[in-house]
């Protein structure tokens, strides 16, 4: 496992106190802590260089262009994009998604078309295909989940036909964990020609990930679940579908000429970038993604993964718990779970008054939560900041749970 | 363990709930949920000749907020006319609680509430 004092160590919230308790910070699939070289480099921006980007010819300019042009490269080889132009900067992972869904979509999806999801999809990767599929009279269709929360890849052959034009689907998912078989479903997608889409707001944060060994299209993620800070995300798309797709938003930046009735578009990535965009933002997720790599991503996703082993085999020992989805050796360390019929909120709110973060409720995938029969669940997700000792203290804070609340249902 | 919210008496309404169930012959019933959290309460009226609440019941699924709140809410609201029910305000319901109750349980702590308030508007736009 991960030198875990060392990592803690730069993570200056990890000491706070919470209701008189050390913090535990188990929410980390909504929203991860910050490292200080991130709190330094976008405090460094602010004090040292802050100026706009891209049109200035003064050197605080030319230096916050630098810094924030030099993210997009280090993000570009985070993910093993082919080039920078194919790193397009966005608010986070539903602003990409909805990038795709209005430029991509309603240029290419028509009526009888076919889009098709997967039932462990966070909403974000839903409702902007909902509003694509009302708009043009397409239909979406979803490949379906198994009762022990894993996608029934048998079924994928039945629904690929040629009427399907885009697969998006999400790289893990953000309540049972289970990660999927992304690559797989790029390459058979695209054996029938569809463009493929990756939602990897659970994956690009938790495992290494080289968008030209997946082959996918389209890949989006956030900043702020992978120690960087919230208001960027990205947006990878494939250099031949990002050229032939008309804009997102208009605005500045994103043009190359604009006459009263017609305007010509920049190159891109910019084509897809209108306005200022969050300069420190993007100087700060460089950093993040510089921290993840010196970290190491393969061992960031091995911590990971004996985190929830270790977890999973604590709190499944509680009697009346219960976690949905795969064994751990098909997940990552996002652990929903029901317990003695105790709703989730009272779990959440009195985990809290022990100092433990955790979320409560459907975690914005209620489609999921209704297949398998849960109305709402306790999320306990962990990142490589979380040790074993904190599993054991949400397991012992667990116990009292129960003995507060626990009634015969 | 500091439990501020959760006092003896919210538990005492949570394990016991007052009013559970539904009634005979109602004339007032109104069904909500909190889609947030899946929180689903059902409160049940039947009123005297007077207009006055003389049998109330309720029905639910949820969090010890709610559920507490529905329990203690239905005990508080008997007796009282429809004009008294439509004047509670959500000050007066949470303070009906008697528990300190932050912004993240406030949704649920006025359910039943909100609920009420449905049933009233359905009630009177039925009569008008």
């Amino acid at each position: 496992m991960l030198d875990s004092e060392r990592i803690r160590a730069d993570f200056p919230i990890l000491s706070c106190q919470v209701h008189g308790r050390p913090l535990i910070f188990l929410d980390s699939a909504a929203s991860s802590q910050k490292p200080l070289p991130v709190l330094e480099a976008m405090e460094s921006a602010y004090r040292a260089c802050y100026a706009n980007v891209h049109r200035g010819v003064y050197h605080l300019s030319e230096e916050a262009t630098q810094r924030y042009e030099s993210a997009r490269d280090r993000v570009a080889s985070f993910i093993h994009a082919a080039s920078r132009e194919e790193i397009v900067f966005t608010r986070n992972t539903t602003e990409s998604i909805n990038l795709v869904a209005y430029s991509w979509g309603r240029a290419h999806i028509g009526p009888g078309d076919r889009i098709l999801l997967t039932e462990m999809e966070h909403h974000s990767n839903i409702v902007p295909w909902q509003l694509l599929a009302q708009e043009k009279g397409a239909e979406l269709v979803y490949l379906p989940v198994s009762d022990d929360g894993l996608l029934q890849m048998e079924r994928l052959d039945d629904l690929l036909d040629e009427r399907v034009r885009l697969v998006a689907c999400t790289m893990m998912s953000n309540v049972l964990g289970t990660i999927t078989p992304a690559a797989e479903i790029v390459q058979r997608a695209r054996a029938v020609g569809a463009v493929t889409l990756l939602d990897g707001a659970q994956g690009v944060p938790h495992m290494p990930v080289d968008v030209q060994a997946l082959g996918c299209d389209f890949l989006a993620f956030s900043g702020h679940k992978m120690c960087g800070p919230s208001g960027i995300g990205v947006l990878y798309g494939r250099r031949e579908l990002l050229e032939a797709m008309p804009p997102f938003l208009g605005g500045g930046d994103m043009i190359r000429r604009v006459d009263l009735y017609r305007s010509t578009w920049n190159d891109l990535p910019y084509k897809f970038e209108a306005g200022t965009p969050a300069i420190v933002e993007g100087i700060g997720l460089g950093a993040a993604v510089d921290y993840l790599t010196a970290v190491g991503m393969e061992n960031i996703a091995a911590h990971e993964r004996e985190m929830a082993a270790y977890a999973m085999e604590r709190l499944a020992a509680l009697p009346g718990l219960h976690i949905p989805g795969p064994p751990a050796d098909r997940r990552g360390a996002t652990i929903a779970f029901t317990f003695r019929g105790i709703h989730p909120h009272d779990v959440a709110h009195l985990l809290d008054q022990e100092g433990i973060a955790v979320r409560a409720g459907h975690h914005c995938a209620q489609p999921l939560h209704k297949r398998l029969g849960l109305v709402a669940t306790t999320r306990a997700s962990f990142y490589l900041y979380n040790t074993t000792a904190e599993a054991d203290r949400l397991a012992e804070a667990l116990e009292r749970v129960g003995q507060t609340l626990g009634r015969t249902q | 363990m500091s439990q501020d919210l959760y006092r003896a008496h919210l538990l005492d309404h949570y394990g016991n709930p007052r009013n559970y169930g539904r009634l005979e012959a109602p004339d007032i019933v109104a069904d909500a949920d909190n889609p947030s959290c899946g929180d689903q309460v059902r409160i049940e009226l039947a009123l005297d000749d007077e207009g006055r609440v003389a049998q109330v019941a309720f029905e639910g699924e949820g969090c010890l907020v709610s559920m507490a709140s529905a329990s203690i809410f239905t005990e508080h609201i008997k007796g009282k006319t429809l004009a008294e029910l439509e004047a509670l305000s959500e000050e007066d319901a949470l303070a009906l609680l008697d528990a300190p109750v932050g912004s993240s349980r406030r949704r649920c702590a006025l359910l039943p509430l909100h609920v009420l308030r449905e049933g009233l508007k359905a009630y009177r736009s039925r009569a008008a």
